[in-house]
């Protein structure tokens, strides 16, 4: 590294030289005529040249060189250094001021220069470490939310897990003891009822289990984008029956009103999956409203391209702030969110809703009920457009419905 | 017979309290449910049950808040039902004075077990305490003011800290004791943070009372937790 900058700093002297005895020679053959201020202008353009590309010392050099040359071959009496007419000692004076000043200016601009472009550099190296620091800084904090967000997530799914596991053990336990309480001769008092009782638990509790991991499954299927649609044009009302007559047992309680827009267009959507979306909100309202209240069901046309369907309970709400939370997977605002209430579910029936919908390009979001009382939640389905029908038997059955 | 003991169940999870109270009826137990600690509460103050069993995570008021309010009023043993991760609140119940814990899922004898015991505990020291200079329990026996104590009818030599660390083992018979309780108890508030200090202790007494100190079964470990003393049988 060190050879290179030395050689540099004398080839600058060298050349500083070399050029103005070049010059000199080159203007003494031209001619001998020739004008002293042609000769004066082109070694200074010389000196700039030599500050400009090799800095202030060789150019201070090159600037006396051709002072020199410049006095022994151009100022008369030609071949000495002795001047004849005072004129020119003030020519020369001029030139040596000129090409030294000159010089210094121009050699120092390029330090200048020089300089700027080095900090320019600086700065942007310092701007890429920044930003890279900034990147990794970043990816690390959303590697530790989402490490975060995964464990809450674990956490709730070991929860929901635990609990019907719970109750099941506590059953079996119970029912094995009065077998063999029987057995040792020391019986415990079990009567049939209760032991149906605990029988019912574990039933219920096995069957709560397998609709939290069908829930799972369908969830990571979501998650994953891999929810098959099977897309056939079907109508609101066909949907609507489906889910109510599977909801019959949990609605028993309720009064279910429906409201279903006359001559509503056939929709091209998975059947089977919002059928699943307009069970689970008629599950939740049945879950959290009393005994003896209405669940009110409508469907209707918005604007050309869409339909419109909401249902709604008339139980105590849901606070705004948690409306959008709801659709979080785990999310429970029975649990998480400080209403009371004794029912929970599995936290996956309205983020597996959202998913459906969303599937299919439509929206889903709560609003207060009826009187700012209950919950109202609407979600909003394309009308499909017949021309990408899939099957064309189905898109000829619209036409003609239509 | 005497009147059955009462059983306070508190739990958000309906199917669970239903189980309990069957499970616990049967066994001649009288059970009451809540389904948070709001209402856990209230249903103590109204009916005095002998005995509660706690879940920790609840809506309005948990397990924790319960245990709390419960202590101010109360000397009543508290069982805590408590899940695997549960580990931090579980302690923080027993400092709050829980007596003990069951971890989910468990089987109805276990729950049992642990009903017994606390209900034991809570009716028989009563007249142990009362005597002040002489403690009985199980192969222990302790005269306070002379500061002797035989175990399985033998004495035995114990330093004036060891001395203090056994007897409130034998006070707090069958309960859990955290690390954090007993360091409160024995060194005082400076030193709970100090589990080492109690190991080495715990290590002494058990050298001097177990028949095997590496299979202790006085003084039982219950891991990152604490301590449970079992006085043995009689």
């Amino acid at each position: 590294m060190r050879r290179p900058v030395l050689d540099q700093r004398w080839a600058g002297y060298v050349v500083a030289a070399l050029s103005v005895f070049t010059l000199t020679l080159v203007l003494k053959i031209v001619g001998t005529h020739i004008n002293a201020a042609t000769v004066s202008l082109t070694l200074l353009l010389n000196v700039l040249f030599i500050a400009t590309r090799w800095g202030s010392l060789p150019a201070l050099l090159a600037s006396i060189l051709a002072m020199l040359c410049f006095n022994f071959f151009f100022l008369p009496p030609f071949g000495t250094f002795t001047i004849a007419a005072t004129d020119n000692w003030v020519a020369l004076l001029a030139f040596l001021v000129t090409a030294v000043t000159a010089g210094q200016l121009s050699a120092r601009a390029k330090k200048r220069a020089e300089e700027a472009e080095l900090g320019k550099r600086e700065i942007e190296r310092l701007y890429t470490e920044l930003r890279d620091a900034f990147g990794r800084a970043s990816h690390a904090e959303a590697l530790r939310q989402s490490e975060k967000l995964k464990s809450a997530l674990l956490d709730a799914v070991t929860h929901d897990l635990r609990t019907p596991l719970t109750s099941i053990k506590a059953s079996i336990t119970t029912l094995l003891d009065e077998v063999r309480g029987r057995v040792n001769g020391k019986p415990i008092a079990l009567d049939a009822e209760s032991k149906v009782e605990m029988m019912e638990v574990i039933d219920e509790e096995t069957d709560r289990l397998n609709r939290f991991i069908s829930g799972l499954i369908e969830l990571a299927r979501i998650e994953a984008g891999e929810l098959q649609l099977r897309r056939r044009w079907g109508t609101i009302d066909e949907i609507i029956s489906a889910a109510l007559a599977r909801a019959e047992l949990i609605t028993r309680q309720r009064r279910i009103e429906l409201d279903v827009e006359k001559e509503l267009p056939g929709v091209r959507v998975d059947e089977r999956a919002v059928s699943e979306v307009v069970y689970t909100l008629i599950d939740n309202a049945a879950k959290y409203s009393p005994k003896g209240s209405t669940i009110r069901l409508t469907a209707r046309r918005a604007g050309d391209e869409q339909i419109q369907m909401t249902i709604e309970d008339e139980g105590q709400g849901i606070p705004t702030d948690l409306r959008e939370r709801v659709f979080d997977k785990f999310f429970r605002a029975t649990r998480d969110g400080d209403i009371t209430k004794q029912p929970t579910g599995t936290g996956m029936g309205l983020a597996i809703a959202k998913g459906i919908i969303e599937a299919h390009e439509g929206k889903i979001w709560i609003e207060s009920g009826a009187g700012g009382k209950g919950t109202r939640v609407l979600f909003t389905l394309p009308i499909g457009d017949e021309e990408v029908a899939e099957e064309p038997q189905y898109s000829v059955s619209t036409i003609e419905r239509r | 017979m005497t009147e059955p003991a009462k059983i306070l169940v508190v739990d958000d999870e309906p199917q669970l309290t239903r189980v309990l109270r069957t499970g616990l009826k049967s066994h001649g137990y009288e059970v009451r449910a809540a389904a948070d600690g709001l209402a856990g509460f209230e249903t103590f103050s109204d009916w005095h049950p002998d005995l509660v069993i706690t879940d920790l995570a609840m809506p309005n008021v948990d397990g924790l808040e319960l245990c709390r309010r419960l202590r101010a009023i109360s000397q009543v043993p508290i069982i805590v039902l408590s899940a695997k991760g549960e580990e931090k609140t579980k302690v923080e119940a027993l400092d709050l004075g829980a007596d003990d814990f069951v971890t989910k899922p468990f089987g109805i004898d276990e729950l049992l077990a642990r009903v017994r015991a606390s209900l034991r505990r809570a009716n028989a020291p009563a007249t142990t305490q009362m005597t002040a200079t002489v403690l009985e329990s199980g192969d222990f026996h302790v005269d306070l003011e002379s500061r002797a104590i035989t175990v399985r009818g033998q004495p035995i030599r114990l330093t004036p800290k060891e001395f203090d660390l056994l007897v409130y083992f034998i006070k707090h018979a069958g309960k859990v004791l955290t690390h954090r309780t007993l360091l409160a108890a024995l060194w005082g508030g400076n030193y709970v943070e100090q589990n080492e200090y109690l190991r080495v202790f715990v290590g002494n007494v058990r050298k001097k009372i177990e028949v095997d100190p590496a299979k202790p079964q006085y003084i039982l470990t219950e891991p990152w937790i604490g301590y449970r003393f079992d006085p043995g049988e009689r």
